[in-house]
């Protein structure tokens, strides 16, 4: 055993030898990514994003058209020890930034380490607003939870509903905090929850919570949940077919194609969004982009968000006028109206979760219908 | 006395080595390995080395206390993450800072928040929690056997998950809880390691960890020995978790920030692959799964993200340390399912020679005093049994008297086996009495006989396959109650009076049919019982294995003054041990007395349609032949 296992560490030591050494010409951004787990499907488009535009930037000469972006990425499977573990290693490595993983668990973890030596640590697309509460050198860019439920209750407020029922898990953060925050401003601004339901994550069978919310009299105008797939096509499909008519408002989540391809149940459906391809607007224009050059269709918004972060680290660094690490995160921390191609983002005066506007939009015949895009006053978001 | 039957494929020496001396350079060597690893990544790879060595003995930390459970009940636990979600919320929340605490968990209870505790005070309030959780759930949990008891520690994962996330005023629900310190580095997680890997080693050899391999192997017949098997059950479980519960905190205190997912199915597929992966029944198997492991997926996951070599761009393939450990799974699964290190512990065969010599094992024990005549008889009264559609003994009343061999004989499906059965408690009567002096046996559990001076043999060899002979018969002498030196002295005397010095390493799965039921009778014989109940004790056997068999049984008897029931198809073996037979028949007995009576008894020459007389007169063994 002793012998397969020096036999190994050789081979390890060996290929250690083969990777590139540190060049100090240019900004060295280590990445944090699951590409396998749980967060697999949102780090995945994230980091293709992200690397398309890094791409982009290097190919103008980089950050100030004279320094290319270096990356290293790391797997991290979605595991919040291997995360830290890689994030150790990144950090030996002299890396100027480090972005993390789209969740709560691993970006907190990394961000202990990266506070402590003073490395800024962006968050792929964690939008839990509590992220950030780790240290001052930790942000958000994805919109918040907080902040898509304030949209989204406003909205609701505005159409003249009364009454909502929230259906909430309490196995993840987002599926948790998304129903309450909706809940906290539907009801301030004189709206009324008339009931709740708690799910488990890849639950089978609603037709439990579906009855109690069929029995609820009168039937309440609106029904909200943060669920995602799989339990939200099983929830609206079990909705639907007990003949619940109440307006059905999600988050972000429901922004896939295969949500949209659910069909006639998920006519009418109102959900958040990070954002909308208008009509020539940038985002379409790097949809356009990104299809030409990778042949992918970038299908949901962390594909944008990604290339954003790209975008902000750069408009972050050349700000600062040096790539010193806490002149960096100062220089960031204190963007308003930065522009972003998935829409334009605002640090300064947050907790370094960004203030972007929030995209309303429905589902009609398998379509994403944009609605409205708003920013939510910063006053009007609750508390996380 | 010869020893001519001794099984012959198994070639040892005569002498073995104190088996305190081989545990302890086997641990030892266990511990270089781990120590070897350890220092080793540390000194070829610097700070990578050092952080992949503090990760991978968290793990061996985790798997040594998920083993002293698993490893040694052989029941395979997925409840041990819940263990260390426990240990890591109870030390997070009693080691944080109090400022940082106040705002990350403002609704904490007042007699929670605030403690500032310093690592070992919190490590005594984890153990404590892990204690008391799994001293609860073991009351339910222990009920189970085998699988279902597997499938119930799945659901105290589910349960402790579902509760850590509702009780948010003290978890933070599902979200990340942090600001406890990081304690856990490469010092630390390497103590801790070997502390744990110390502590699976001395309970998987202890009395307690010994009776649990018996129980696991076999259940029946560790109770015939006076194994409390839920007791047992319920010491590893209690240890294991409070175990895993102290390692959960350093686990916590490493990661720095987690939520309850941390602690849930991941954790638990990859503590129980690495277990699978290593060798379920060993430490050696624990440790060396968690090596292989570690080794396989720091090294791929260098290379995973793509690299240059000698100008050769290989492409990134991320997922491929997933798909790897999935592949060795399958692999050691297809071709070593009893995992790596299969069921031995890792050992160096050359220094246990030597150990043979540097220290020998103990001499034997004294053979126990002969027992004074008159002791209790065994009496049976009204004795029925009947199961459905089927009478299997019917108003059976006899004798079983104290110091002297009575034979019991009868056709196939007589009931003589299924009196042996309620004898010892695995059958309750029907109806009737067995009485042992003044005791009511059906009052006592089945465990509890083999404290009386009761033991039993079984029809079909029953022994504890993956134990060595040894080990075999220390169930037996240390579940009598003694300890240490003297149990291993027992078990050498069992061993030479039943001719096996020669095979004490062997591991009972590998033994002759003959020396197997040999093996079964010594290990009765440990328990220094005063009665003792054959099932066809010779069947399988060879002429020659039989004759010596009756030799050594008589001596035994002489010698000791051991009552037995001795039933045997072999009536020739019977006849010439016995000066008491009683004859069942469909149930019922139908004849009782010495040879020369039964022999001529017309119900039983009927019975045995007059085999039996033609056989009587060929008996070779006789009363005289064997004393001499």
């Amino acid at each position: 055993m002793t012998r397969s296992i020096t036999a190994l560490m050789a081979g390890v030591s060996t290929l250690a030898l083969g990777l590139p050494a540190y060049a100090a010409d240019d900004y060295f951004i280590g990445v944090l990514s699951a590409q396998s787990g749980y967060l697999a499907p949102y780090d995945q488009p994230s980091l293709a994003g992200f690397r398309f535009c890094v791409d982009e930037i290097n190919a103008d000469g980089g950050i100030n058209g004279t320094t290319p972006i270096r990356l290293d990425v790391r797997d991290t499977r979605s595991d919040t020890a291997e995360t830290i573990k890689a994030a150790q290693e990144l950090l030996d490595r002299s890396v100027r930034f480090i972005v993390s993983p789209a969740d709560g668990d691993p970006t907190t973890a990394v961000g202990q380490l990266t506070v402590d030596e003073g490395i800024p640590t962006m968050t792929f697309a964690g939008t839990a607003p509590v992220l950030t509460q780790v240290g001052e050198y930790v942000f958000g860019s994805y919109p918040a939870d907080n902040l898509q439920a304030t949209v989204t209750a406003q909205y609701a407020r505005e159409l003249g509903f009364k009454t909502a029922y929230i259906v909430k898990s309490p196995d993840a953060a987002y599926t948790m905090g998304g129903p309450e925050y909706f809940a906290e401003v539907f009801t301030r601004e004189g709206g009324e929850i008339v009931g709740e339901s708690l799910y488990s994550l890849n639950q089978p069978d609603f037709s439990a919570i579906v009855t109690t919310i069929k029995s609820v009299n009168p039937q309440p105008d609106v029904v909200m949940t943060s669920a995602w797939e799989p339990d939200f096509p099983a929830f609206i499909k079990a909705l639907r077919g007990a003949g619940v008519t109440s307006q059905v408002i999600g988050s972000d989540v429901l922004d896939t194609p295969t949500i949209r391809g659910l069909g006639s149940v998920v006519d009418g459906v109102i959900h958040a969004s990070g954002g909308f391809a208008e009509e020539g607007s940038q985002h379409a224009d790097f949809n356009a982009r990104f299809l030409e050059a990778t042949g992918q269709k970038a299908d949901n918004n962390y594909y944008v968000n990604g290339c954003d972060i790209a975008y902000m680290i750069k408009t972050a660094v050349e700000t600062a006028g040096t790539d010193d690490p806490s002149a960096v995160r100062d220089a960031l921390a204190s963007i308003e109206n930065g522009d972003g191609i998935m829409s334009d983002y605002t640090f300064a005066g947050t907790e370094r979760m960004p203030i972007r506007s929030v995209v309303v939009a429905r589902i009609e015949d398998g379509e994403k219908i944009f609605i409205r895009r708003t920013t939510p006053d910063a006053a009007d978001v609750p508390a996380p | 006395m010869t020893n001519a039957t001794a099984d012959r494929s198994v070639n040892r020496p005569d002498r073995t080595a104190s088996p305190f001396a081989v545990h302890g350079t086997r641990l030892a060597l266990i511990i270089l390995v781990v120590l070897i690893a350890a220092l080793g990544l540390e000194a070829v790879f610097g700070r990578t080395g050092e952080r992949i060595a503090t990760q991978m003995c968290v793990s061996i930390a985790a798997i040594a206390a998920l083993a002293i459970f698993s490893g040694n009940s052989g029941i395979i636990s997925f409840g041990h993450a819940a263990f260390m979600a426990l240990g890591a919320y109870t030390s997070g929340i009693l080691t944080s800072p109090a400022g940082i605490q106040r705002s990350l968990l403002p609704d904490l209870p007042t007699a929670l928040a605030g403690w500032e505790m310093s690592i070992p005070m919190a490590n005594i309030a984890s153990l404590l929690v892990g204690l008391l959780f799994a001293a609860i759930t073991g009351l339910a949990l222990l009920r189970l056997k085998d699988a279902s008891a597997t499938i119930a520690t799945l659901g105290i994962l589910i349960i402790v998950h579902s509760v850590l996330i509702g009780a948010r005023h003290i978890t933070k629900g599902s979200q990340t809880f942090y600001g406890q310190p990081r304690i856990t580095t490469f010092e630390v997680a390497l103590l801790l390691a070997l502390v744990m890997v110390a502590l699976a080693y001395l309970f998987r050899e202890s009395r307690w960890g010994l009776a649990l391999r018996a129980v696991r192997d076999d259940e029946t017949a560790a109770e015939t020995l006076g194994v409390n098997a839920r007791r047992a059950r319920a010491i590893a479980w209690i240890l294991s978790g409070a175990l895993a519960a102290v390692v959960g905190a350093y686990y916590g205190h490493m990661l720095g920030a987690f939520s309850p997912k941390e602690f849930y199915f991941t954790l638990t597929f990859s503590l129980v692959a690495m277990l699978v992966i290593g060798g379920l029944t060993t430490v050696s198997g624990a440790v060396g799964g968690v090596l292989v492991v570690t080794a396989l997926q720091d090294s791929l996951r260098q290379i995973e993200g793509g690299f240059t070599i000698s100008g050769i761009e290989v492409p990134a393939f991320f997922g491929m340390t997933t798909v790897a450990l999935g592949l060795l799974i399958l692999a050691v699964i297809y071709f070593r399912p009893e995992g790596l290190f299969g069921n031995r512990e890792l050992r160096l065969p050359v220094l246990e020679r030597a150990l043979v010599h540097i220290a020998p094992a103990r001499e034997a024990a004294a053979t126990p005093q002969h027992r004074a005549p008159g002791g209790a008889d065994l009496v049976i009264e009204g004795l029925t049994k009947t199961f459905v559609g089927l009478t299997a003994t019917d108003d059976l009343s006899f004798t079983i008297a104290a110091g002297r061999i009575t034979g019991l004989i009868g056709p196939n499906g007589a009931g003589k086996s299924t009196l042996v059965n309620m004898l010892t408690g695995q059958y309750a009567p029907t109806a009737g009495t067995m009485r042992y002096g003044a005791i009511k046996l059906s009052d006592v559990a089945s465990y509890g006989i083999a404290g009386m001076g009761i033991a039993r043999t079984f029809q079909n060899i029953r022994l504890f396959h993956r134990l060595t002979v040894r080990e075999n018969v220390l169930v037996a002498a240390q579940a009598a109650g003694h300890r240490g030196a003297k149990a291993e002295a027992i078990v050498v005397r069992e061993l030479t009076a039943m001719g096996l010095q020669d095979i004490v390493s062997a591991e009972a799965s590998s033994l002759s049919y003959g020396a197997g039921r040999k093996v079964e009778i010594a290990r009765c014989l440990a328990m220094d019982p005063a009665i003792l109940l054959l099932d066809e004790p010779a069947a399988g056997m060879n002429p020659d294995e039989t004759r010596e068999l009756g030799v050594q049984l008589l001596r035994i008897a002489a010698e000791r003054g051991v009552g037995m029931l001795l039933i045997e198809h072999d009536l020739e073996f019977v006849n010439a041990l016995c000066t008491h037979i009683i004859v069942l028949n469909r149930g019922k007995k139908i004849a009782e007395g010495t040879p020369a009576e039964i022999g001529g008894h017309p119900a039983v020459v009927e019975a045995y349609m007059g085999r039996a007389r033609a056989r009587r007169d060929n008996v070779q063994l006789t009363q005289q032949e064997i004393t001499t």
